[in-house]
C-alpha cells in the first residue's frame, strides 16, 4: 500500500498461559489464555463486562503488565522487547479515541511517525493518505482540530492515527462502542472494506454478538477470564459449548446464523426458463435471512436467484432448504 | 528592631524638583504635567524594578510549583503537606512576614524575593496540580499506547493540555505579587513602594497616586499579556465544536 518502510505484513499473535491477577484479588482476571491468532485475522473477544477481554487486550501492548504466561507476536515475545518499541509497532483504537485536543489532525495521524523520526513531508504525505482511506478530505481536514468534528469522525481520525506507520497489529477495544448506530453500521462497513485492502492482524473487544458476528474472522468468547469457546460466528452460533455460550449468543441464533450465510454457501436447486420473475429474484450475494424475510413477507415458498440478470435466474432457493441448513446435523462453514 | 512606620507629615512637604507649578505647590490630587515631567528620572526606575520583583518571584516560584506538583502526583501525603506549607506561608500577613524574614536574612531586595516567592507558591502549585489532574485521561493513555515514554507524554500531552489552569495561575500569582511587591519597599526592596512610602512621608499626592497607578496599569498589562499568550498557545480551544 505504502512506501512506508515498514512491515505492511501481518503478524501472528499467540496467546502462551497468558495470565492476569491483579495484587490483593484471589480471582485471575485473566486465566492462562492459550490460543492463537494467525495473521490477517480480525478476532473478536467477547464476554460479559469483567469477563477479561480488555485486560487480554491490553497485555498485548503491555498497557497491563502480565503476570505469568507469555504472549507472542511471531514467536517473538513481548516481554523481549523495549515497551516503548512494542507500542509503535501496535496500532491502538478505543472506545475513548483519545485524540490530542491540542494537535491539528495532521499532527494528532503523525504522533507515531514523529516518534519514529519520519521527515514531515512524509508524515504530511501518510496523514493525507491515511484521511482519504478512512473517508475524510486532506484538503480541509488535515489543519483543523479532533473538537471540530463528530463522534464518528473522530474515530475515523482515530483509526488513520492508529495506522499511521502500518503496524502489523492493531488491538481495537470497543472502538465503535460509544457512536450512534447508524453511524456505527457504517464505520464497521468501511473497516471491513478497509481491512481487505490493508490486511492487519486485529483483537477486537466488543460486548455487542452482533458486532463480533459482523466483524470476526473468528470469534473468542470469555468468561471469569477463561477462554469458552473459539470459533467462527456460524461454529459458535450453530454449535455453542454449553448453556453460557448459548445464552450469551441469544435465543435468536439461528437467526443470527442466517446472517452470516448467504445463498451462494446453500445449494440451490436447477430453475427452468419459466422461473424467471423480475420482481422476486433476489440476487445470489443475499444473506438467507434477507431470503427468509422476503419469502415470509410475500408468502411464498420458494424464490427463483439471480447471479447478474434478474430475468435469468441460476436456481431457485425453497424454504426447506433455508431451514434445512440450520438443522443440527447440518454442515458448519469455516473461514 | 526599631523600624517604625513612617508618619504622613502635618502639613505637605512640597520636593524641590526645579521650578514647581501651581498645581504641585497647592498639592492637588493628581499634577499630571509634573508626573509626565518626572516620569522618567522619578517613576520608571522604580517601576522596572518593580517588574524584576515581579518576574523573578514568578520565575523562581513557578518551577518550584511545578516540581511540587509533580511529585504531589504520585505521593498524595506531598499533596497534603505541600498544601499546607504553601498555605501557611501565604496566610501570613505582608508586612509581619517582611520584617521576620529580615531578622534571618538582612535589609535587601533577597530578603523580599523570599518572601514573594513564597507568596505564589500556594496559587501555582494548587493551579499546576489542578490543571495536570484534568488532562483527559483517555489523551494519556492514547500516549502510553502509541509508544510516548512518561517524559513525552508529560511534555507533549499533559502540560500543552493543562496550560489554561496553569496559565489562570500565573496570572492571579503575577496581580497578586505586583501589588503585595509595594509592601516590600519597605524592606528596602525598592520599586513602586518605595515612592508610595516616599508619598506617605510627604504628603505629595500626585506621587502618591502616581505610583499607585502605575501598580494597577502594571497589574492590568501583565494580565493582559498572559491572557493573549494563553490564546497565543491554545489555539484549539476556540475552535471547537459544541457537542
Amino acid at each position: 500500500m505504502t512506501g512506508s518502510g515498514h512491515s505492511s505484513t501481518c503478524a501472528e499473535i499467540a496467546f502462551a498461559d497468558a495470565t492476569k491477577q491483579y495484587e490483593g484479588r484471589s480471582q485471575l482476571a485473566v486465566d492462562h489464555l492459550r490460543f492463537a491468532i494467525p495473521p490477517g485475522e480480525i478476532c473478536v473477544l467477547i464476554g460479559p463486562s469483567g469477563c477479561g477481554k480488555t485486560t487480554a487486550l491490553k497485555m498485548v501492548n503491555r498497557l497491563i503488565a502480565i503476570t505469568s504466561g507469555d504472549i507472542t507476536i511471531d514467536g517473538q515475545s513481548i516481554q523481549g522487547l523495549e515497551v516503548t518499541q512494542l507500542r509503535r509497532r501496535i496500532g491502538y483504537v478505543f472506545q475513548q479515541i483519545g485524540l490530542f485536543p491540542h494537535m491539528t489532525v495532521q499532527d494528532n495521524i503523525g504522533t507515531v511517525p514523529r516518534l519514529l523520526g519520519w521527515p514531515k513531508q512524509r508524515i504530511r504525505e501518510r496523514a493525507g493518505e491515511l484521511l482519504e482511506l478512512v473517508g475524510l478530505d486532506p484538503a480541509t481536514d488535515l489543519r483543523r482540530y479532533p473538537g471540530e468534528f463528530s463522534g464518528g469522525q473522530q474515530q475515523r481520525i482515530g483509526v488513520a492515527r492508529a495506522m499511521a506507520v502500518d503496524p502489523p497489529i492493531m488491538l481495537m477495544d470497543e472502538p465503535f462502542g460509544a457512536i450512534d448506530p447508524i453511524t456505527r453500521d457504517r464505520l464497521q462497513d468501511d473497516f471491513l472494506r478497509l481491512h481487505r485492502e490493508v490486511r492487519k492482524t486485529i483483537i477486537f473487544v466488543t460486548h455487542d454478538i452482533d458486532e463480533a458476528i459482523k466483524m470476526g474472522d473468528r470469534i473468542a468468547i470469555m468468561r471469569d477470564g477463561r477462554l469458552l469457546q473459539l470459533g467462527t460466528a456460524d461454529e459458535i452460533l450453530a454449535r455453542p459449548v454449553d448453556e453460557f455460550v448459548a445464552d450469551f449468543v441469544g435465543a435468536d441464533r439461528g437467526l443470527k446464523r442466517l446472517r452470516v450465510r448467504t445463498l451462494k454457501d446453500i445449494e440451490l436447486e436447477p430453475a427452468g426458463p419459466g422461473d424467471a420473475d423480475d420482481r422476486l429474484s433476489v440476487p445470489i450475494t443475499s444473506t438467507l435471512r434477507d431470503v427468509l424475510s422476503l419469502m415470509l413477507s410475500e408468502g411464498r415458498g420458494s424464490l427463483p436467484v439471480y447471479e447478474q440478470d434478474p430475468a435469468h435466474p441460476v436456481g431457485i432457493v425453497r424454504l426447506e432448504t433455508i431451514t434445512a441448513t440450520l438443522s443440527p446435523g447440518s454442515k458448519v462453514l469455516s473461514a | 528592631m526599631s523600624i517604625g512606620l513612617p508618619i504622613a507629615a502635618a502639613a505637605p512637604v512640597i520636593p524641590k524638583f526645579g521650578h514647581a507649578s501651581e498645581c504641585v505647590v497647592a498639592n492637588h490630587q493628581f499634577c499630571g504635567s509634573w508626573f509626565v515631567d518626572n516620569f522618567s528620572s522619578r517613576f520608571l526606575p522604580p517601576l522596572l524594578v518593580h517588574i524584576e520583583l515581579t518576574a523573578i518571584a514568578v520565575g523562581v516560584g513557578l518551577p518550584i510549583s511545578f516540581a511540587a506538583a509533580l511529585l504531589a502526583r504520585h505521593y498524595h501525603w506531598f499533596e497534603t503537606g505541600f498544601s499546607l506549607f504553601a498555605a501557611f506561608l501565604y496566610t501570613w500577613p505582608a508586612l509581619a512576614f517582611f520584617v521576620i524574614m529580615v531578622q534571618i536574612t538582612g535589609i535587601n531586595r533577597f530578603t523580599a524575593e523570599i518572601a514573594l516567592v513564597s507568596y505564589t507558591l500556594l496559587i501555582l502549585f494548587r493551579n499546576i496540580l489542578t490543571g495536570l489532574q484534568g488532562v483527559p485521561p483517555d489523551a494519556v493513555e492514547a500516549a502510553r499506547a502509541m509508544g510516548y515514554t512518561q517524559r513525552q507524554t508529560l511534555l507533549r500531552v499533559e502540560l500543552p493540555l493543562a496550560l489554561p489552569p496553569i496559565v489562570a495561575g500565573i496570572r492571579i500569582a503575577t496581580v497578586t505579587i505586583i501589588s503585595v511587591a509595594t509592601v516590600a519597599a519597605y524592606i528596602g526592596a525598592g520599586g513602586l513602594g518605595s515612592l508610595i512610602f516616599d508619598a506617605i512621608g510627604t504628603g505629595f499626592k500626585t506621587e502618591f497616586i502616581g505610583a499607585g497607578g502605575l501598580a494597577v496599569l502594571l497589574a492590568l498589562a501583565a494580565d493582559g499579556l498572559l491572557v493573549g499568550l494563553q490564546r497565543a498557545m491554545t489555539p484549539w480551544a476556540r475552535r471547537s465544536i459544541a457537542r
